[in-house]
């Protein structure tokens, strides 16, 4: 496949928005992850005393829903589909897209990526029946916790009538999704989708669940540092809006970027252990689908969660792709700033992506001090890298050896 | 609580729980065994020690776990430290002090 036909099946991006660590909007986030500054902050929760887990990439208390939503509205949302609505109407607004005009609204549809879905409403409707003793729950809490909410309140808000579910593969959710919006815009099925993830995953059992399970760091983030104890839990969305290229170029649409290929895999092994054969698989697949040549990336987005398992076997992955061009790519992990947000990270880490190719500016992996010998590529540690990106992977490898990675072009 | 466990008792524990787990003869499991050459991969040593926490009421502290390089010895080392933690009382050591 030539780059010139495989350009023909290129999604065009259109519209961008975020809410993270770094407060509400893309462009906040962006800025702080290229001046490799860290949204990791001490964990606020009110039981952290009760809490093993010191740290977490926290959407910050300035976020108000009050601002965002009437009360009415409010009362159906979790915090996950607040994330979501807020991180779609940037993007939307962004788009200029008039979903009113000649029956765009049945043609739109929305993929949206998470992980857990509405665990804040679970956590909180499950103590009170276990520890208050009430006996009853909310009556929305069913309409807030189901894992289609996020999709189904963007459509709503929108008035969106196209295909609209969640798609759900751990830590790899956002960027499968995003691979299936892809999809149905090159089939045909539809012109436009607005697709990305959001996670709200910081209850009290969620943390004491990911405590248990003894991948979470005590102190920051350090992926790729030899001293790496593990990821930091973060929470926040991403959202964008996807239409093919030519549909895109007939209204004069800014384009951030072109989503060019997409690569999914599974590991089919372990249930937890990341196997590097299926992450190289899932990468040559976007290269691959992108018409893209190895040798044509000049960044990859790293999973890089910071546990001694990944950032080690996406190395090998990395170099079983890349052959003597890994030694060129530049590779960081923007975890290391706005933390792993679950079903949420490869829509965050698109807007890396992004912006890197906008800015000409590479983010940082931040955290790291020392080198090593298993994890041996340029990860641009702790300070922005200038430099030009033509086209870049964003990998997401999830539990359950779920695999998703894209493959960007700067748009041009 | 005063009753102390000697570290020779520790050990015969551990290695018990050890074998039950992984399903091994007990026989084969040294102090310098690491978990890599016992054959037990990252999600069952994660259970084992969640094993080995609810067997003598402790917590091990998160250490950045490698499994790669984790001996039999390293897990007595932290299940006696954890013992000492909570002879010493509830609220003189954190769940992490040692960490």
């Amino acid at each position: 496949m030539n780059p010139a036909s495989a350009s023909a099946f290129g999604i065009a991006i259109t519209g961008m928005g975020a809410i993270s660590a770094f407060g509400e909007g893309a462009e906040p986030l962006w800025r702080g992850l290229r001046e490799g500054r860290s949204g990791i902050r001490p964990l606020r929760h009110a039981r952290a005393d009760k809490l093993r887990i010191r740290v977490a990439a926290q959407v910050p208390e300035s976020f108000d829903p009050a601002r965002h939503f009437d009360e009415r509205t409010l009362s159906l949302l979790d915090r996950c589909s607040q994330f979501a609505l807020v991180a779609a109407n940037e993007a939307i607004a962004q788009s200029g897209l008039d979903f009113g005009a000649g029956g765009l609204a049945l043609r739109t549809g929305v993929i949206v990526g998470t992980g857990v879905g509405g665990e804040t409403t679970h956590d909180e409707q499950s103590r009170l029946i276990y520890e208050e003793h009430t006996g009853r729950v909310h009556p929305f809490t069913i309409v807030r916790l189901m894992v289609n909410a996020p999709a189904s309140q963007i459509s709503i808000a929108h008035g969106l009538h196209g295909p609209t579910f969640a798609v759900a593969s751990a830590c790899a959710s956002a960027n499968h999704a995003l691979a299936q919006a892809a999809a149905m815009i090159r089939s045909g099925l539809v012109d436009v989708v607005v697709s990305g993830g959001t996670e709200a995953c910081l209850g009290f059992g969620s943390l004491k669940a990911w405590e248990a399970m003894r991948v979470v760091a005590d102190d920051t983030c350090r992926p790729f540092s030899r001293n790496r104890r593990g990821l930091v839990l973060a929470e926040g969305a991403a959202m964008f809006v996807l239409e093919s290229m030519a549909h895109a170029r007939a209204r004069g649409a800014t384009v951030l970027g072109e989503l060019a290929g997409v690569g999914m895999s599974a590991d089919a092994g372990d249930i937890a252990a990341p196997d590097p054969a299926g992450s190289a698989r899932a990468m040559a697949q976007a290269l691959a689908d992108a018409g893209l040549a190895p040798e044509d990336i000049d960044y990859i987005n790293a999973h890089g969660t910071g546990t001694q398992a990944n950032d080690a076997t996406e190395t090998n992955a990395i170099h079983r792709v890349f052959g003597e061009h890994a030694a060129s790519l530049v590779v960081s992990s923007t975890k290391s700033m706005h933390g792993h947000a679950l079903g949420a990270s490869g829509a965050l880490e698109l807007v890396a992506v992004l912006g890197a190719m906008r800015d000409g500016v590479v983010p940082p992996t931040a955290n790291y001090d020392s080198a090593d010998s298993a994890c041996d590529l340029d990860y641009a540690p702790n300070a922005p890298r200038p430099m030009a990106v033509r086209a870049a992977l964003s990998n997401s490898f999830a539990f359950g050896g779920l695999n998703a990675v894209l493959a960007i072009r700067a748009p041009g | 609580m005063t009753e102390s466990i000697s570290p020779d008792a520790v050990t015969s524990q551990v290695i018990a729980i050890i074998a039950k787990q992984a399903k091994l003869d007990e026989a084969t499991i040294k102090p310098e065994s690491t978990l890599k050459d016992l054959g037990i991969a990252s999600l069952d040593a994660i259970e084992m020690i969640f094993d080995i926490e609810a067997h003598f009421d402790i917590t091990i502290p998160y250490q950045g776990a490698n499994f790669d390089t984790d001996t039999v010895q390293s897990l007595v080392d932290a299940v006696i430290k954890g013992l000492a933690a909570k002879a010493a009382g509830p609220g003189a050591v954190g769940p992490d002090a040692a960490a």
